[in-house]
C-alpha cells in the first residue's frame, strides 16, 4: 500500500512540474484543448468555437457509443444510413473529421464514418472544433473536427464497469494504468453486444442488427529523459453484425442472411523532444487499416460478397517555436500513403493508391493581454487530384474577465474519396443500374459504347473530368460571457461550399439501365446560430440549454425560384410557380434544434434529465420539382427525453440506472435507428483509488 | 392467383368507369374549354414475372396502349389504332403520339416548361417532334427527361410540375395537356405505402387539356 501512495505522489509531482511550465499563451485554465491549434491551450484562450465534453458528462449520460453522447450536443445530429454519422453546422457527415488522440479514423461507407464503432469507455474528453480546420488537419475538416482524447491516467488505476439493458444490450469494460518514474501503461478493453431491434411490425429485418464488438487499446509511454518522451498507442476494434436483409423489389421480397465484419487497427508511435524551453519537436508515425466484409446468401441460394480494405500510413513532424510570451510558431509537414481495394471496384485485387505530401504553418500572436491572433495555412499536394490550399485566420478579444469575442475565417476541403474515383458497382437487385467512379466512368462507358451497349449519352457525360476537391469557406463570429454562475456562448456561422460532388445520370444502356457517375456539380451554403447556456443555481442544482437555428440551401436553386423557373402544385394538382418562402434548402436538416439538461448532484449522488428537440425536416421530394420545399414530405419534429441517476460509494463501487427515450417516441419511416423506451443498469468498481471522485 | 383475377377485375371496372369532367373556366375570356380526364388506365399491372431480379420479378401489364382522342375526349378502341382517330396513346409512363412510326396521323408534340394557363399561344418558332419508337418519342421518355420523375427509393412516379405537353393532333389541330397524376383516384400513394398499393394503383393517368378546334395555335 505504501508503495502505491509513493508512486502516486511521484506522479503528481511530475504533473505539477508540467503545470508550472505553462507559458502565457497556454494560460492557467484548468481545462486544456489540443484540437483547435494542434498545441495544448487553455480553453478560455481559444480563438475558434470549441466545445469540450468531459468524462463525467459522458458517464452521467449513460452513453456507450460515441454517437450516444454527440447526439445530445447543440447543433449536432446523427444521420441514419451507412452507419450512424454526425452532421455539424448543417453539413453532411462526410465533412467532419473524426480523430482519436489526434489521428484520423478511416473506413467510411458512402462518406459516413459509423460512430457506433467507437466506445466511450476510455474517453477523457471529447473536443469539438466548429468551422473549417483544414489549415491544420487537411482533408475532411470542412465542417469541423471531433477529437476523442483517451484517458491517460496519471495514477495507478484498475476498474471495471458493466452495464445491461433493454434488447439484451450488454457492455463490459476494464481499464487500468500503471505508472513508474519512466514508464507508464494504460490498457482498456471493451465488449459490447446487443440483440438489435426492429420497430417495424412483422418485419424479419431489424432496424439495428444483432452486433458484437470488441475494442482494446494499449498505450505505453517511456520518459526517455527530462526532455524526451516516446509513446506507442495501439487500438483494435472488431465488430460482427448478423445481417438479415430483405430487399423488396416490385412486391417480390428477397431475404438474405449472413455476417458483416468490420475491423479497425490503429497504431501510433510518437516521439516528443524539447530542445529547450522555446523549441519542441514532435514526430508521429501513424498506421491504420480498416477491413470490412459482408457475406450474404439469399433464400434462393445466391451468394453475395462485398469486401473493402483501406490502409492509411502517415508520418508527420511538428515543431513548436515559443519565441516569447507573445509569439509562437508551429511548423509541420507530413506524407500520407493511402490505399484501398474492394469488390466494388473494377477488380478486388487491384489496389488503388493515393499519396499526399503536405506542409502547414501556424502562428499565434498575442500583442495585448486581451487580444490573440491566430493565422495558419496548409498546402496539400495530392497525387490523384488538384492540390488544396487552406488558410485560416482567427482572433479573440477579451473585453474583460467575463466577456470575450471571437471571429474566424477559414477554408476547408475534402478530397474526392476512392469510391468517387473508382467505384464500379451494378445493382442487379434494383433495376441493374450502375454507379462508376469518375476515373472509371469514361473508360467503361466509352468501351460499352464501342460495342453498342449504350443507347444514349447524357449531357453530364461530357462534363466528366478529373474530380476537384470540394471546398468550403467558413465564417464564425461569437461571443461568450462567464461568471460564477453563468456561462453563455453564442456563435454565428456561415459556410459557403463549392464544388460539391454529387452523382449524376451520365448514360443509358441499351436495355434502359441507368449509369451514374460523380461530378463536381453543386454549391451549397449553411448558416445559423449556435447558443449554449449553463447556469449553476447552487452546489446541488444546475441547468444547461442549447439551441441551434439553421438555414441551408443552394444559391442556384434560389435564383431559379426568383426567376420563376421552379414550379409546384396547388390543391387541385395544377402546377403553379413556387414562392421563395416555400424553399427549404437541403433535406434532412431541422431549422430548430434544442437541448435542455437539468442536473442534481449531492455528495456522491447525481440525477439528471435531458431533453432533445428537433423540428421537422424534409425527407422526400413529393411534388417532383427536384427542390425541397414546404409542399414536400417531412418527418415530424420530436422530443426525446432521457433520464439517469447514480450513486457512488466509498468502497469504490458505483451504481447507475437510466431510461432513454422516456416518452417512447418512434418514427418507423424516418428514425428507424431510434428504439422506443429503453432501460439500463450499470455497476462499476474501482479496485484502486476508491474515492468516488 | 385470385389476386391476379382481382386485379384484372379492377382493371375492367376502371376502364368502363373512366370519367371525363368539365373544368371550371373562371376566366370569362377563355375561348377554349379545359377538360379533365381522370383515371385513364395505361397498361395497368396484371402480374409480376416469376423469379428475382435481374432475370425476373418485374411487374407487367397486358402490353397494350390506351388510345385517346383529344378532339372527341374519348378512349379510342385499339382496333382503330391504325387510323387518324386518336391523338395520344398511353402505356405505363410512355406517351405516344399518332405520328412517325407510332401511327398514320400527322400528330406531333413537345414538352413546354411553364404553366398550363400561361401558355396562351404556342410560339411560332416551336418545333413539334414525331415518334421514332421505341428509341425516341415526341414526348421524351425516362425519368426527369420529359413529363415525370421516378424516385428509386420509394418507386413512385411523380409528374414534374410546370410541364405542358404541347400536342398537334392527328388531324393537325392543336392542344395542350398537363399530366396531373399517375395513380388511381389522382392521389400518389404515401412513400411508405405497401408495394401492393403502389402496384395496383399506378398507371392511371389524371390529366387536363385544352383542345383548340379552329386550327389556330391560340387557347
Amino acid at each position: 500500500m505504501m508503495k502505491w501512495i509513493l508512486i502516486s505522489a511521484v506522479s503528481s509531482c511530475i504533473f505539477s512540474t508540467a503545470l508550472a511550465q505553462q507559458d502565457t499563451l497556454v494560460g492557467n485554465g484548468a481545462i486544456t484543448v489540443f484540437t483547435a491549434t494542434k498545441t495544448e491551450r487553455s480553453l478560455s484562450n481559444i480563438a475558434v468555437p470549441v466545445q469540450i465534453i468531459s468524462q463525467k458528462t459522458i458517464q452521467q449520460a449513460g452513453s456507450l457509443r460515441l454517437s450516444d453522447i454527440l447526439s445530445e450536443q447543440t447543433g449536432l445530429f446523427m444521420t441514419n444510413g451507412f452507419g450512424t454519422g454526425v452532421s455539424m453546422q448543417g453539413l453532411n457527415p462526410d465533412y467532419t473529421l473524426i480523430l482519436i488522440d489526434g489521428e484520423p479514423l478511416i473506413g467510411r461507407t458512402s462518406g459516413v464514418l459509423d460512430l457506433k464503432r467507437i466506445t466511450v469507455g476510455n474517453i477523457k474528453q471529447i473536443e469539438i472544433v466548429r468551422g473549417p480546420s483544414s489549415s491544420l488537419y487537411g482533408s475532411e475538416a470542412m465542417a469541423g473536427v471531433i477529437n476523442i482524447i483517451t484517458d491517460k491516467s496519471r495514477k495507478n488505476t484498475l476498474g471495471i464497469s458493466t452495464r445491461y439493458g433493454t434488447y439484451n444490450t450488454a457492455d463490459f469494460s476494464v481499464k487500468g494504468s500503471v505508472r513508474t518514474n519512466r514508464i507508464n501503461y494504460q490498457g482498456f478493453g471493451n465488449f459490447y453486444r446487443t440483440d438489435g431491434f426492429s420497430i417495424r411490425p412483422n418485419s424479419r429485418e431489424r432496424s439495428v442488427a444483432p452486433i458484437e464488438r470488441f475494442t482494446q487499446q494499449h498505450n505505453l509511454g517511456f520518459r526517455l529523459s527530462d526532455r524526451s518522451n516516446l509513446s506507442l498507442n495501439i487500438r483494435h476494434n472488431s465488430e460482427t453484425i448478423k445481417n438479415n436483409i430483405t430487399v423488396i423489389n416490385n412486391g417480390n421480397s428477397i431475404n438474405s442472411v449472413g455476417v458483416e465484419k468490420n475491423e479497425d487497427l490503429n497504431t501510433t508511435l510518437q516521439l516528443a523532444h524539447k530542445f529547450n524551453e522555446r523549441v519542441k519537436n514532435t514526430t508521429r508515425l501513424y498506421a491504420t487499416q480498416f477491413n470490412s466484409s459482408q457475406e450474404l446468401i439469399s433464400d434462393n441460394g445466391v451468394p453475395y460478397l462485398d469486401a473493402f480494405k483501406q490502409q492509411f500510413a502517415r508520418i508527420e513532424n511538428q515543431t513548436d517555436f515559443n519565441l516569447n510570451k507573445q509569439l509562437e510558431f508551429n511548423i509541420g509537414g507530413g506524407y500520407i500513403h493511402e490505399t484501398a481495394n474492394s469488390t466494388r471496384y473494377d477488380n478486388s485485387t487491384s489496389i488503388k493508391t493515393n499519396r499526399i505530401g503536405y506542409i502547414y504553418l501556424q502562428s499565434e500572436w498575442r500583442p495585448l493581454n486581451k487580444l490573440t491572433f491566430i493565422g495558419g495555412a496548409r498546402y496539400d499536394n495530392n497525387e490523384l487530384f488538384a492540390a488544396a490550399f487552406s488558410p485560416k485566420l482567427a482572433l479573440q478579444y477579451k473585453i474583460d474577465k467575463k466577456i470575450s469575442l471571437k471571429a474566424s475565417i477559414g477554408r476547408g476541403f475534402k478530397a474526392p474519396d476512392f469510391r468517387q474515383l473508382y467505384l464500379n458497382f451494378t445493382n442487379t437487385a434494383a433495376g441493374s443500374y450502375s454507379v462508376f467512379g469518375s476515373v472509371e466512368a469514361q473508360k467503361i462507358i466509352n468501351e460499352l459504347n464501342r460495342i453498342g451497349q449504350i443507347s444514349s449519352l447524357e449531357p453530364s457525360f461530357y462534363q466528366l473530368s478529373n474530380l476537384q476537391p470540394e471546398f468550403s469557406t467558413g465564417f464564425n463570429v461569437g461571443a461568450s460571457y462567464q461568471d460564477e454562475q453563468w456561462h453563455i456562448s453564442t456563435n454565428i456561422f456561415r459556410n459557403n461550399i463549392e464544388n460539391l460532388i454529387d452523382s449524376r445520370l451520365v448514360a443509358y444502356k441499351t436495355g434502359g439501365a441507368q449509369i451514374f457517375s460523380y461530378l463536381n456539380v453543386k454549391n451549397a451554403f449553411t448558416q445559423g446560430v449556435e447558443t449554449d447556456i449553463k447556469y449553476r443555481y447552487n452546489n446541488q442544482w444546475s441547468f444547461s440549454a442549447g439551441y441551434q437555428f439553421l438555414l441551408t440551401g443552394d444559391q442556384a436553386e434560389i435564383n431559379a425560384i426568383k426567376d420563376g423557373k421552379v414550379f409546384t402544385r396547388d390543391q387541385n394538382g395544377f402546377s403553379r410557380k413556387m414562392n421563395q418562402s416555400e424553399y427549404v434548402g437541403l433535406p434532412n436538416r431541422s431549422k430548430h434544434m434544442a437541448n435542455i439538461k437539468l442536473q442534481y448532484e449531492h455528495q456522491n449522488f447525481f440525477a439528471n434529465a435531458r431533453a432533445l428537440y428537433r423540428s421537422r425536416w424534409a425527407t422526400t421530394d413529393t411534388d417532383g420539382n427536384g427542390i425541397f420545399n414546404t409542399n414536400d414530405a417531412f418527418a415530424k419534429g420530436f422530443i426525446q427525453l432521457n433520464i439517469a441517476a447514480g450513486q457512488g460509494f466509498n468502497n469504490g463501487l458505483s451504481v447507475q440506472a437510466g431510461i432513454d427515450n422516456l416518452l417512447n417516441y418512434t418514427d418507423v419511416l424516418n428514425l428507424p435507428n431510434l428504439p422506443g423506451r429503453t432501460y439500463y443498469l450499470s455497476i462499476s468498481y474501482n479496485f484502486l483509488n476508491k474515492n468516488p471522485k | 392467383m385470385s389476386k391476379m383475377k382481382q386485379m384484372i377485375l379492377v382493371l375492367g371496372i376502371v376502364v368502363s368507369l373512366v370519367a371525363c369532367s368539365k373544368d371550371d373556366n373562371s376566366g370569362t375570356s377563355a375561348v377554349v374549354e379545359t377538360l379533365t380526364v381522370k383515371d385513364l388506365p395505361a397498361d395497368t399491372i396484371i402480374g409480376i414475372t416469376p423469379g428475382a431480379p435481374p432475370t425476373g420479378g418485374f411487374p407487367y401489364g397486358a402490353g397494350r396502349y390506351t388510345f385517346y382522342s383529344l378532339e372527341t375526349n374519348k378512349i379510342v378502341p385499339a382496333s382503330d389504332s391504325a387510323s387518324n382517330k386518336w391523338d395520344l396513346a398511353f402505356k405505363g409512363t410512355t406517351i405516344a403520339t399518332n405520328s412517325g412510326n407510332s401511327g398514320p396521323g400527322g400528330a406531333g408534340a413537345f414538352v413546354y416548361v411553364g404553366l398550363f394557363n400561361d401558355l396562351k399561344t404556342i410560339p411560332a418558332d416551336s418545333s413539334f417532334r414525331t415518334d421514332n419508337a421505341p428509341s425516341a418519342f415526341a414526348i421524351t421518355t425516362g425519368s426527369n427527361r420529359g413529363w415525370y420523375v421516378y424516385n428509386g427509393l420509394n418507386q413512385l412516379v411523380t409528374p414534374i410540375p410546370g410541364r405542358v405537353l404541347v400536342v398537334r393532333t392527328a388531324s393537325g389541330k392543336y392542344a395542350k395537356v398537363e399530366i396531373l397524376n399517375y395513380y388511381k383516384g389522382g392521389t400518389t400513394p404515401a412513400a411508405n405505402a405497401s408495394d401492393a398499393i403502389k402496384l395496383n394503383t399506378q398507371r392511371y393517368y389524371t390529366f387536363r387539356f385544352s383542345f383548340q378546334p379552329n386550327g389556330t395555335k391560340t387557347f
